[in-house]
């Protein structure tokens, strides 16, 4: 903005100042009312949510699952994504840190005297774009389950397996669950991408007995399954098999 | 209102500053020393309630933590081929508060790579997450220590295998008296599992990490080790 | 301010409260109301305050303010109740490590209102972080950070980082298993940073570990330190949004002066 442009902006804006109407009462009545629906909404969700206190503090906790609330969420999701330890302070300290001395100067980079959204291409297109991230970060924060819990249904070739096959299928969940398999797999919307493969379709792509191979020896990182009880396994086993 | 910058020349002598009704001796405005005194002062004075409340709120950083030895249990409790949980005081005088649970097995010459020297006939492997700090849980089954916050997983030694975290879990130094195993301070380890004053979860080790994140005075390895 | 309803020779309200009293009551109310005007008379005599309510209150506001408008105060409402409910909570809070959850516990359960003031105060949280946001929003998509108030956009990002800064600490005082993991990991964050991280994070913990002050040095900043800071920047905020006036909507053209539209286009 140059100087002709900050003259003329203070030229109009006296103008359309002086065609204005007082601040009291025109403005603080609209301010008293929004207040109202503030203090309106804060009432009923004190009244309808409550105030819960979780369970007492533990430090020697091993199964807590911490998450955090829900307008962090979006931190919390660049957190799990971004998985290369090299790049962990970038992830935790350092895109936040820019957001915020990006949003910090905004004045000082953006410097065209245009107000008018739709003649601020560039401008909106940054800010829709940083809406939808959060948006879709703080949705993908707030689904992400813990490793030691699986959350899916049956898919249909179970289904219509009948009630024998359904039962194999929750049966194996469970091994799945307790044994750590979703540490380093993904399967359905369940588990951590790497560092091994998707055991999404894992039925469709290996025989049952590939899968029981696998198990018992399997390739480096992986550890060996041996120590588990064979009815377990089986469990197991008949369970990936049916993931097609 | 501005004073004017006349310092280049200052003047040597009452006789060159010209300042009327100048006492022999002055070459100070009168109002350019009061203003001086009252930066001064206002400095001082603001000074002598902020320097000590920071120091007060800042002496922490510097305080070194005692060395406590904490009994966790007998010799023969502790197998050599998977880890028990037990609960050691980190902070003393807060109660539960004040606890962590740490992971403990006989030191075993097939998995394990840490050089074997007098702290460690037992592997003690703290609970916390390398990444950020979350409860990591060890897995029997899969022999993984597995996070659930953000997707961290370490293989059997406590290094890792998966994920953010930027290190190898943490350990305890342990020692045995009188055939009970007792856990002492902690340290850090890089990815070769070489000893390292303890560092906060989310500080990398490896290369320039042990200079971008240096060890504080408040908590250090034990010398020589 | 007050005093401005008073001088009531040409406004209707005055008419209207002659037309509407009884006349018994009438003489009483007269003397109430000269009561009321030499108070504030005597007020104003020694301070003077009348101009500058004046000059905030019937300042003019541009055409075509809309209700997006309000956020801004609705956003310094929510924190009002915050500061409020936070300090008649604090009667009731004990920020020890050993006593803080069984004395949240006793607040929720057992003392009257307990359980709903929280609830104002945990709620009032996310309010006050929603409407924060949304008057961001308003601000940029209006342009309103521009010339000449960009210097009120900075101050509004400061206070927006200092109301995360409150939610952050805030988070820790209930003291349940969520506050302790959410602390350990935004400490850890903290952190991260190279060189003054591990130094920084020592700093909020009061030690290497978590210990025995560090849920007081939490308490400190959450109700002490930053609502202080907070507080001096909103007035620091309003007081630039009052000499600047408030933007009009982009859309909105002095109509009269066509020559004028012509150098900004």
């Amino acid at each position: 903005m140059n100087q002709l442009e900050k003259e003329a902006y203070l030229r109009e804006y006296s103008l359309l100042k002086s065609k204005g109407k007082p601040f009291f009462p025109y403005a603080v009545a609209k301010d008293g009312w929004m207040a109202v629906i503030v203090m309106v909404t804060i009432i009923l969700m004190s009244l309808t949510l409550g105030a819960e206190l979780g369970p007492k503090v533990d430090p020697t906790t091993t199964t807590y699952v911490p998450r955090p609330e829900w307008y962090f969420f979006f931190l919390f999701e660049v957190l799990r994504i971004i998985k290369p330890p090299s790049l962990v302070p970038l992830a935790a300290i350092g895109v936040p840190s820019l957001c915020m001395i990006l949003l910090f100067l905004l004045p000082f980079y953006d410097r065209s005297p245009e107000r008018r959204p739709e003649r601020r291409p560039i401008a909106m297109a940054a800010a829709f774009l940083t809406i939808a991230a959060m948006a879709f970060l703080t949705y993908e924060g707030a689904n992400a389950g813990s490793p030691n819990q699986i959350d899916m249904e049956p898919p249909p070739s179970v289904m219509a397996g009948g009630e024998e096959a359904i039962r194999a299928f929750e049966a194996g969940k469970q091994v799945v669950a307790q044994s750590g398999c979703l540490a380093c797999h993904k399967i359905g919307e369940n588990g951590n991408t790497g560092p091994g493969p998707d055991l999404s379709e894992i039925g469709g792509r290996l025989p049952r007995q590939a899968i029981a191979r696998t198990l018992v020896n399997p390739t480096a990182p992986m550890p060996p399954y041996v120590d588990l009880p064979d009815e377990k396994r089986d469990n197991l086993v008949e369970f990936l098999a049916q993931l097609k | 209102m501005p004073v004017p910058d006349d310092r280049k020349q200052q003047p040597k002598t009452t006789a060159d500053a010209k300042i009327p009704g100048a006492y022999e001796g002055e070459t100070v405005t009168r109002r350019r020393f009061m203003t001086a005194s009252a930066h001064t002062a206002g400095g001082i004075a603001t000074a002598a309630f902020t320097l000590p409340a920071l120091g007060m709120a800042f002496g922490p950083v510097f305080e070194k933590e005692q060395v406590r030895w904490e009994a966790v249990g007998p010799t023969e409790d502790f197998p050599d081929d998977t880890y028990i949980p037990r609960t050691i005081t980190l902070s003393p005088g807060i109660g539960e508060v004040g606890k962590s649970t740490v992971y403990v097995r006989r030191y075993n010459d097939t998995i394990d790579s840490e050089v074997k020297d007098e702290y460690n006939d037992y592997v003690a492997i703290t609970s916390r997450c390398m990444h950020l700090g979350c409860p990591v849980r060890y897995v029997e089954a899969s022999e993984r220590f597995i996070c659930p916050c953000h997707g961290g997983v370490y293989d059997r030694e406590g290094k890792v295998s998966g994920g953010p975290p930027v290190r190898p879990l943490d350990r305890f130094y342990t020692r045995v008296r009188d055939g009970i195993v007792e856990v002492g301070p902690r340290y850090s380890l890089n990815s070769e599992l070489r000893r390292f004053s303890p560092r906060d979860p989310g500080q990398a080790i490896d290369g320039v990490g042990q200079y971008l994140y240096p060890s504080r005075p408040s908590i250090r390895k034990l010398p020589g080790t | 301010m007050a005093k401005l309803p008073t001088t009531s020779g040409t406004r209707p309200r005055g008419t209207r409260a002659e037309t509407t009293e009884a006349p018994a009551t009438a003489p009483q109310r007269n003397k109430l109301q000269e009561t009321g005007v030499s108070t504030i008379d005597w007020l104003d005599e020694r301070t003077s305050l009348s101009a500058g309510a004046r000059w905030m209150m019937f300042r003019k506001i541009p055409k075509g303010t809309n209700w997006f408008y309000t956020l801004g105060s609705a956003t310094m409402f929510a924190f009002l109740s915050q500061a409020v409910t936070g300090v008649f909570l604090a009667m009731y809070y004990d920020p020890s490590a050993t006593r803080a959850y069984e004395s949240v516990r006793f607040l929720t359960n057992e003392v009257f209102l307990g359980e709903f003031v929280r609830g104002m105060h945990k709620w009032g949280s996310t309010v006050m972080v929603i409407l924060i946001f949304l008057h961001m929003a308003r601000t940029f998509f209006f342009g309103a950070y521009k010339y000449p108030r960009e210097l009120n956009w900075v101050i509004g990002v400061v206070l927006l980082i200092l109301t995360l800064a409150m939610s952050f600490t805030g988070y820790l005082l209930p003291f349940d298993q969520r506050s302790y993991w959410a602390t350990t990991v935004g400490v850890a964050i903290n952190g991260t940073g190279p060189l003054v991280g591990p130094y920084l994070s020592d700093f909020l913990r009061a030690g290497p570990e978590f210990g025995a002050t560090t849920l007081a040095r939490f308490y400190a900043i959450h109700m002490l330190l930053l609502p202080g800071i907070i507080a001096a920047m909103i007035g620091a905020h309003l007081y630039l949004v009052a000499r600047l006036g408030t933007t009009a909507p982009p859309w909105i053209r002095a109509e009269s002066s066509p020559e004028l539209r012509e150098d900004s286009k």
